[in-house]
């Protein structure tokens, strides 16, 4: 069954079509690649859905047998999909433990008005939460600083706290726009070790969004490949990659089919 | 020298926050009814050494620290500019001082309507924010707020030219708060309550909302926070802030408000309190508050210099303390936390090598 779906889904930005009549469909319980060289629209699509750019007219995104299409981000968000950024975007001032504690936001069962009033009430609840939110910090590996600004750690850090930010949220759909852009070898086997643990743990569907292509082959049931907003090529990672359009797309025609070959199936990412 | 001077400082900041941990372990409202206490005798202490007038200083000072407090919360924790607060507070004395000259309540009706009516007005100054950002949200209402000092100067039933005078102090059961020494201990509690309330705001999931979307709106959003909802209510909890601190003023002994009150200078000075106190931090809204007044009282012999002064001041601050004092605080603290916590870390690998 389909978890998320998208029918007809486009985009325009001015003139451009950033996504064209795009139908993807997510399995639940699958994770599904996005592939495509840049600014094919993979971050657009993930805009899309999130509710962060609203879709052309007849586009229609559905999740869970729901519309979503024209749902602000925060009802989205609500209803079970969560998302990192590219770029991140963590709360920087805040420290480690309030960005989780934002990501859980929602599911604070109390108003303001209990908060100030009812304060022990509010106070054992909030431990509680603070207790499960250091649970999942510990999760990630990053318990021993709760305490500290997002600011002041280091890269691969940052890009565990957006990924336990977005768990925070207790999502059914987990989208990973490039999870591990700029880490060491080394350290993208543990990402992907703790996101696959992370997808055990509480059956989550995942939509990843990644150029490092060994992740892809490696981790995906299902690839998706765009090139101008259009899906030119989907199916298990091992056909994928083999398909002459998909070759010629994504690494464009300046390497000779043998380097394009040696550098899909040895997972080199392109440009790096 | 300066290093045994900042460890006695610290040990002595180390011994107090100890001190209130102990406090707020029996009660979190234990060591706010300490503060209060201590706070009890500051009037006749002061008329001891100095006259009355510093009471009525500290007065005042009280009523900012009530609209810096508010103001933090808009513009601290949930990042909207609004030049539009000394409207609010207008907007809060001016009711109030009608509904009680005019219809005769007493100050314990006139206030609440009047904190009411600023919350309102709130909702309205609030509104450009959910579309607007950074300088337009400035302008917009920077506009309403200058319009309602318009308004109060040119509309003689709310005081136009003359003011609005004889407006009657609060009583209560035939004690009458009518100098400055008994209206003390309305302003100081009505400051101490802002301040709880305001930590206990901000220590909720909903203060932790504003700081989400002042970090980064479109996260915010993502992770299911209401953002124009949030946006509103910082601005109409800051109104309810600025309508109390205005009903109080215009309570205030000698009774009497003018549209010079409310004017953009200050505005000004209200914002050079947030920020030399530090954005975003809620006892650096104190701290400002208490310097900016006595500073402003030590210089009134300069009165004709004193926009440039202020307004230069807060150009420097900008420029090269812009965390404020309570930024420079929090950081020495942070970055003293990440060295334990680097020690403490080495040390435990220290003993692992031993062990192994």
């Amino acid at each position: 069954m389909a978890l998320l779906e998208t029918r007809q889904l486009s985009k325009n930005f001015g003139g451009l079509r950033a996504i064209a009549d795009l139908d993807i469909s997510v399995e639940a319980g699958s994770i599904h690649g996005l592939i495509g060289p840049n600014g094919s629209g993979k971050s657009t699509f993930f805009n899309l859905v999130t509710g962060i750019y609203r879709a052309e007219r007849g586009s229609t995104v559905i999740f869970d047998g729901r519309d979503i299409t024209s749902l602000p981000s925060h009802r989205i968000g609500a209803m079970g999909i969560a998302r990192t950024f590219q770029l991140l975007r963590l709360f920087q001032e805040m420290t480690v433990l309030q960005n989780v504690m934002v990501g859980h936001h929602m599911h604070v069962p109390y108003g303001l008005f209990t908060t100030i009033l009812n304060s022990g009430h509010v106070e054992r609840r909030d431990a509680m939460i603070r207790e499960e939110m250091m649970d999942l910090l510990a999760f990630i590996g990053l318990a021993d600083y709760a305490d500290m600004p997002a600011s002041e750690l280091s890269g691969g850090q940052r890009r565990l706290l957006s990924l336990g930010r977005a768990m925070a949220m207790k999502p059914r759909l987990l989208m990973l726009d490039e999870p591990a852009a700029g880490l060491s070898p080394v350290n993208v086997d543990r990402l992907l070790d703790i996101i696959m643990r992370l997808k055990d743990r509480y059956g989550l569907t995942i939509l990843i969004v990644e150029h490092i292509l060994k992740v892809v082959m490696e981790t995906c049931s299902t690839v998706t490949v765009l090139d101008y907003g259009r899906k030119i090529g989907e199916g298990p990672p091992a056909t994928v990659k083999d398909d002459p359009a998909v070759i010629e797309a994504y690494l464009g025609q300046e390497m000779n089919d043998d380097e394009v070959r040696a550098m899909l199936h040895e997972g080199v990412s392109p440009g790096h | 020298m300066r290093d045994g001077l900042q460890a006695t400082a610290l040990s002595v900041a180390s011994m107090f926050a100890d001190g209130v941990g102990r406090l707020n372990r029996i009660h979190r409202l234990v060591p706010w009814m300490v503060v209060f206490v201590l706070l009890l005798p500051v009037p006749q202490l002061v008329t001891i050494g100095l006259s009355d007038y510093y009471v009525y200083l500290i007065n005042k000072i009280c009523i900012f620290i009530l609209l810096t407090v508010g103001l933090n919360i808009v513009k601290g924790f949930c990042g909207q500019v609004t030049v539009g607060h000394v409207g609010l507070y207008a907007i809060g004395a001016v009711s109030s001082a009608l509904l009680s000259i005019h219809l005769g309540l007493s100050f314990w009706v006139s206030f609440p309507l009047g904190v009411l009516l600023a919350g309102l007005a709130g909702i309205v100054v609030g509104l450009p924010s959910v579309r607007l950002e950074g300088a337009y949200l400035a302008l917009a209402t920077l506009g309403l707020g200058e319009s309602v000092r318009i308004m109060i100067a040119v509309t003689p039933f709310l005081g136009s030219s003359t003011g609005l005078m004889l407006i009657p102090p609060p009583e209560i059961m035939g004690f009458v708060f009518d100098s400055f020494q008994s209206y003390y201990y309305l302003v100081m509690t009505a400051a101490l309550v802002g301040l709880y309330l305001s930590f206990s705001l901000l220590r909720s999931a909903t203060g932790r909302a504003f700081m989400a979307i002042r970090e980064d709106v479109i996260a915010a959003g993502v992770h299911g926070i209401n953002v124009p909802r949030h946006k509103l209510l910082a601005f109409v909890i800051s109104a309810l802030y600025a309508g109390a601190a205005g009903a109080l003023f215009a309570h205030m002994p000698p009774g009497y408000i003018h549209h010079n009150n409310f004017t953009i200078i200050e505005m000004v000075t209200l914002l050079l309190m947030v920020v030399l106190g530090g954005i975003g931090h809620i006892w650096g809204g104190v701290i400002g508050a208490i310097v900016v007044t006595v500073i402003y009282d030590q210089t009134l012999e300069y009165y004709f210099y004193q926009p440039l002064m202020f307004g230069l001041s807060m150009v420097l601050l900008v420029m090269f303390m812009p965390q404020g004092i309570g930024g420079v605080i929090d950081r020495s603290i942070s970055t003293r936390r990440f060295i334990a916590l680097r020690q403490r870390r080495e040390a435990a690998e220290g003993q692992d090598h031993g062990a192994a």
